[in-house]
């Protein structure tokens, strides 16, 4: 027996034991896909058939024909929030007393950390991933051909770290899987406060402006443009940068905060 | 070489709000193989203590070491060196215990099919063969403690620290734990547990730290605190307050237990009948007296001037026996 086991494998055995519990708890998993789910099919419902083929020749034809297309990201954001449940994860081990657990053995407490946040990545990308594949059977169909996919599913991941490394802070904060499921409130801002149903151009007054601050601008028309627009470089650019920025300033956030709850009082 | 040095440790914890001095100073040396109890009432600073050794919470001031590590500067080393089994320490619910097991075994290093080996070894061990392929959350408050200390025992470590093993459970559950408790000890691993329960503490321990406030106010074997005492406790019990408080007045040294009081003295049984004289001259009526060897009940009650067992609001007791 060797205790000092390397890091990888810590972190290995800690995340097939998390995804244990994910599995053991499926219901869980329903509310996001079902509210993802319901963008596609309502906003489709709602408003493809004004913006969708019948606007061809029109002003408002930004879809160019093909609403899924333009709609999908925004389930897709919407799917990437899932990355959150890491700090709920994390949180309910701190609550019951398994994360000090682990504290007391000679384990790497990034590997205690990280687990939770490998769950949520994978979440993320099986989310975002059915919503891609929903989308696919209901006639989504990127212009740049199937690499927009993923396009769309990396950004999607990096957006979904973002919301799991904020998460962790929230959630480590806050000491209480509540304070972490609290935080998923940003959920309503970042998706409503963007151009979720029309493109940016068609904003107006404060709303205009406080897209412009909102990074899930950039993720969104990143997306649209791969399944919209074509190739737009300054596009996806900025959607990967304000994806990375915001991966990299709550993931940061996480460490700082998860580096002080191990911490011996 | 000893299994446990503690010197002198303390540990403040300060807030905002205010600054509490958890444990004040705590001193004790513990043996290779033995029981080791650190008996107290709650908020005594007895779990404080242990996480501070077992390299959960850092120590204020003084020194720790185990196997002559110190904790302080070689946590990860400790932390191979001992099993711990803490009240803050929990058991995933959603797991079988047979899944918890696996996984303990292999973070502690072993490989696949080893862990598979350990894990039933271990599940035999502590009798949770048959619940084994059960979630935790099914399980009974005796059968969790028994998972957890199973899982204590995963990498067989030399040190065991247990906080408050049996609190809250039943009495056959309890005598269970106490018997593989006595077992462990048996087969060379040293045992420190903290405990309420002066029962337990008389029936397993080796030796027993007494800890009150933050200090340890009394060490010894069961026996030498005992005979520490000196003597036999004499307990008169009266009907009403009048013969309480006129026998107060006449008999000398005597601790007040509701409506008893007790004497400790050489030789108790000859010396009641001298008592009983001194008391009925007076006209004070006694409606029972007996004389006993001293229990760790007595001792704890000499030591920290209340009592542990039955006491239901200990701070309240503490204020009356300082009054």
């Amino acid at each position: 027996m060797n205790p000092n086991r390397s890091f990888i494998v810590q972190l290995q055995i800690l995340t097939k034991r998390m995804l244990l519990r994910v599995i053991r708890r499926p219901l869980a998993e329903l509310p996001n896909l079902i509210i993802s789910a319901f963008f596609l099919f309502v906003y489709d419902g709602a408003l493809g058939g004004v913006f969708g083929g019948n606007a061809s020749g029109t002003p408002f034809d930004f879809a160019k024909g093909n609403f899924i297309n333009f709609i999908l990201p925004v389930s897709i954001v919407s799917a990437s929030l899932s990355g959150a449940a890491s700090g709920i994860y994390l949180v309910e081990d701190i609550e019951s007393g398994v994360f000090k657990r682990y504290q007391s053995m000679p384990i790497s407490r990034w590997a205690i950390i990280l687990a939770p946040m490998n769950v949520g990545a994978l979440r993320v990308l099986l989310q975002s991933g059915l919503m891609l594949f929903i989308g696919i059977i209901i006639g989504a169909d990127p212009v740049v051909g199937s690499i927009g996919y993923l396009v769309v599913l990396s950004i999607a991941f990096i957006w979904g770290m973002g919301f799991a490394g904020y998460s962790v802070a929230a959630g480590v904060k806050s000491g209480s899987s509540q304070g972490a499921q609290a935080a998923t409130f940003l959920f309503f801002p970042a998706i409503f406060l963007a151009p979720t149903f029309v493109p940016r151009e068609a904003l107006k007054g404060w709303l205009e402006t406080a897209a412009a601050y909102n990074p899930t601008t950039y993720v969104i028309e990143a997306m649209r443009a791969v399944m919209v627009d074509g190739w737009e470089l300054d596009v996806l650019f900025r959607g990967y940068l304000a994806a990375g920025l915001f991966a990299a300033l709550t993931l940061t956030l996480a460490v700082l905060s998860a580096r002080k709850a191990t911490e011996k009082a | 070489m000893l299994a446990v040095d503690v010197k002198n440790i303390k540990k403040t914890f300060i807030s905002k709000q205010d600054t509490v001095e958890a444990v004040k100073d705590v001193s004790f040396q513990v043996k290779q193989g033995e029981i080791f109890g650190l008996l107290g009432p709650n908020g005594a600073g007895k779990s404080t203590t242990i996480l501070m050794i077992t390299t959960l919470l850092s120590i204020t001031d003084g020194k720790a070491s185990v196997l002559g590590i110190d904790v302080a500067t070689k946590d990860k080393e400790v932390r191979e060196k001992i099993g711990v089994a803490l009240q803050d320490t929990g058991l995933d619910n959603l797991l079988t215990g047979k899944e918890l097991f696996f996984t303990t075994c292999r973070l502690w290093g072993y490989s696949k099919k080893d862990s598979e080996v350990r894990t039933d070894e271990l599940l035999e061990l502590v009798g949770l063969t048959e619940a084994a392929d059960r979630r935790v959350k099914t399980y009974s408050g005796g059968m969790k403690r028994r998972l957890d200390l199973g899982l204590s025992l995963v990498h067989s470590p030399k040190i065991l620290f247990l906080d408050e093993p049996t609190t809250g459970l039943d009495p056959g559950s309890r005598r269970v734990l106490w018997d593989e408790i006595k077992r462990l000890r048996d087969n060379g691993v040293t045992i420190i547990l903290t405990t309420q329960y002066l029962e337990e503490a008389d029936e397993l321990a080796d030796r027993i730290a007494i800890i009150d406030e933050g200090l340890v106010v009394a060490e010894g074997t069961s026996d030498e605190l005992k005979a520490g005492i000196g003597g036999d406790v004499i307990t008169f019990a009266f009907e009403n307050n009048v013969d309480l408080e006129n026998a107060k007045n006449i008999l000398k040294n005597t601790v007040q237990e509701k409506n008893e009081l007790r004497i400790t003295v050489e030789d108790g049984a000859s010396k009641i009948p001298g008592y009983l004289k001194d008391l009925s001259s007076k006209g004070v009526e006694v409606s029972s007296v007996s004389a006993s060897k001293p229990t760790l009940d007595d001792v704890f009650l000499e030591v920290t001037g209340y009592r542990l067992e039955g006491s239901e609001d200990i701070k309240q007791a503490k204020e009356e026996s300082k009054r």
